[in-house]
């Protein structure tokens, strides 16, 4: 079953609807498809939930994956990290739940989109300045544009850009290069070895996912732990200060 | 390679709908869940190591009222030992002296029962005795007892000495002039005479006589006045026949 053709890069070409600037493409269709099994997969298992000891098994495996992503975030940002589980959550699951299921024949992850990683990349872009800036106040996080001084300014921004776009690139070029090489793998040589493509391209799949959300928190404990340390760093020189006065 | 804007948007709007429905629905709710269950468990750990600590301080108690326990009980042995020998003692005092007691009523019985068997057997040798020699000496000299036996009152009489006799005299004076002569035979009255005469001759004169017949005086005569007695009986040959009889007995009680 073959809904992007080899020759089609991405996803986003293949149109299902579309009403003047409105299209509805299949990058869209699949997203909402994982949307809505993680929204509905969440209702149902947080329906009853249990506090005691027993717990049924669906509960136990989002607790598992739930607690994974705190520990990860909270390894990162020392203090405040259940704020940025949603964020870094959401990341993880989707970008992994639709590279996982273009296991299922006939799904376009829609990770493989570029507009898709962009989309989640400029999430990011915007989530770090505004964690940033909530979390030092807004001239605290501009000042860390002119450090060591303001020459570095140009610089920042542009790694600012870069690491949006390496984001976008990255997790582009991933799946759509994989789903592009199980494609030709299977017009060459149709039997195991697409299968075990297929098995590496999980790995691959997961892995990006993983390296998505530690990038995009990394992103993020960098701006708000920036404050934090410049503040030690002015606690230390006043200290050392009033005991030269003294 | 190209960007449709209106895919962008709707990916992005997509992306904060879905963060949005997660927070709401899953890591609030997960959360949650897991952040009660930590506080129940941590609850019920601190209720455990309270129950615990209660628990410790209960077993120590129990111990310390055990160990007191046991050191009562050996105490109460202790005492119960003590109290125990105490009572033995007492009782073994107490049954020895109740046999000391049956000892000596049976020992006094016994000197009794010999006492009466004695005097019994001294009574029957008594006649036995009178009854032969009366025999024997009537059968070889035609001799009378009851006049042998006289004589030889008479003959002890005669055979006083000064002091005796003055000691005599002056109690036959004290005792109102009046001397008892018994015996455990009849005396005829010529040999009444010679008595008299004997003792007006050996002692003194002015006093009256009077004869009394007693089965107690074992085949004798005596003569009593006021504490002072000269006799002759079988009471002396029987003490010894007594003595020596008592010696074989006890010998063959030993013996046996």
């Amino acid at each position: 079953m073959e809904i992007v053709g080899i020759n089609q890069i991405s996803p986003d070409q293949v149109i299902l609807w579309s009403w003047g600037f409105i299209t509805i493409n299949v990058t869209i269709l699949y997203t909402w498809l994982v949307m809505t099994i993680l929204v509905v997969t969440s209702l149902l298992v947080t329906r009853k939930l249990s506090t005691d000891i027993n717990v049924s098994r669906w509960q136990h495996f989002l607790e598992v994956v739930i607690a994974t992503i705190r520990g990860e975030i909270k390894e990162m940002a020392k203090k405040g990290s259940d704020k940025y589980i949603p964020l870094i959550g959401t990341l993880f699951l989707f970008i992994c739940l639709s590279n996982v299921l273009v296991i299922v024949p006939g799904f376009v992850a829609p990770t493989s989109s570029i507009t898709t990683t962009a989309a989640l990349a400029l999430c990011v872009f915007i989530a770090v300045p505004f964690y940033g800036i909530s979390a030092n106040g807004l001239l605290h996080y501009l000042k860390e544009y002119f450090q060591p001084n303001f020459i570095f300014f140009p610089f920042h921004v542009m790694g600012e850009l870069a690491r949006t776009l390496a984001l976008t690139v990255r997790l582009f070029g991933n799946i759509m290069s994989h789903e592009k090489v199980i494609g030709i793998l299977l017009s060459v040589t149709p039997l195991l070895f697409p299968v075990i493509m297929q098995a590496l391209g999980l790995l691959i799949g997961i892995i990006q996912a993983y390296i998505f959300a530690i990038l995009s928190m990394v992103y993020i404990a960098s701006a708000t732990s920036a404050h934090e340390e410049g503040h030690k760093h002015e606690e230390v020189k006043d200290a050392e200060f009033s005991e030269v006065t003294s | 390679m190209h960007i449709d804007w209106f895919v962008l948007f709707c990916q992005i709007f997509n992306f904060l709908l879905l963060v949005y429905l997660l927070k709401r629905f899953l890591y609030g709710r997960i959360l949650n869940a897991m952040d009660e269950r930590e506080a129940k468990i941590a609850a019920r750990f601190s209720e455990a190591k309270e129950i615990k600590a209660k628990a410790t301080e209960a077993a120590d108690l129990y111990d310390k009222k055990n160990q007191l326990l046991a050191e009562k009980s050996e105490q109460m042995l202790n005492e119960a030992s003590l109290a125990a020998e105490a009572r033995r003692k007492e009782l073994m005092e107490k049954v020895r002296e109740e046999v000391d007691a049956i000892k000596t009523r049976w020992q006094t019985m016994l000197a009794r029962e010999k006492d009466a068997f004695f005097q019994d057997l001294r009574g029957r040798a008594a006649k036995e005795i009178y009854a032969t020699a009366r025999k024997a000496l009537t059968d070889l000299g035609n001799a009378d007892l009851e006049a042998q036996i006289v004589e030889e009152f008479i003959r002890r009489v005669r055979g006083l000495d000064t002091a005796k006799s003055k000691e005599i005299r002056k109690a036959i004076t004290g005792g109102g002039n009046k001397v008892v002569v018994q015996s455990a035979f009849d005396i005829a009255t010529d040999t009444q005479s010679k008595i008299e005469q004997a003792l007006k001759q050996q002692i003194t004169n002015g006093f009256t006589i009077r004869y009394m017949t007693q089965p107690d005086v074992v085949s004798g005569i005596e003569l009593r006045v006021n504490g002072h007695k000269i006799a002759w009986s079988l009471n002396e040959y029987l003490e010894t026949l007594v003595e020596n009889l008592t010696e074989t007995i006890q010998r063959e009680a030993h013996s046996a």
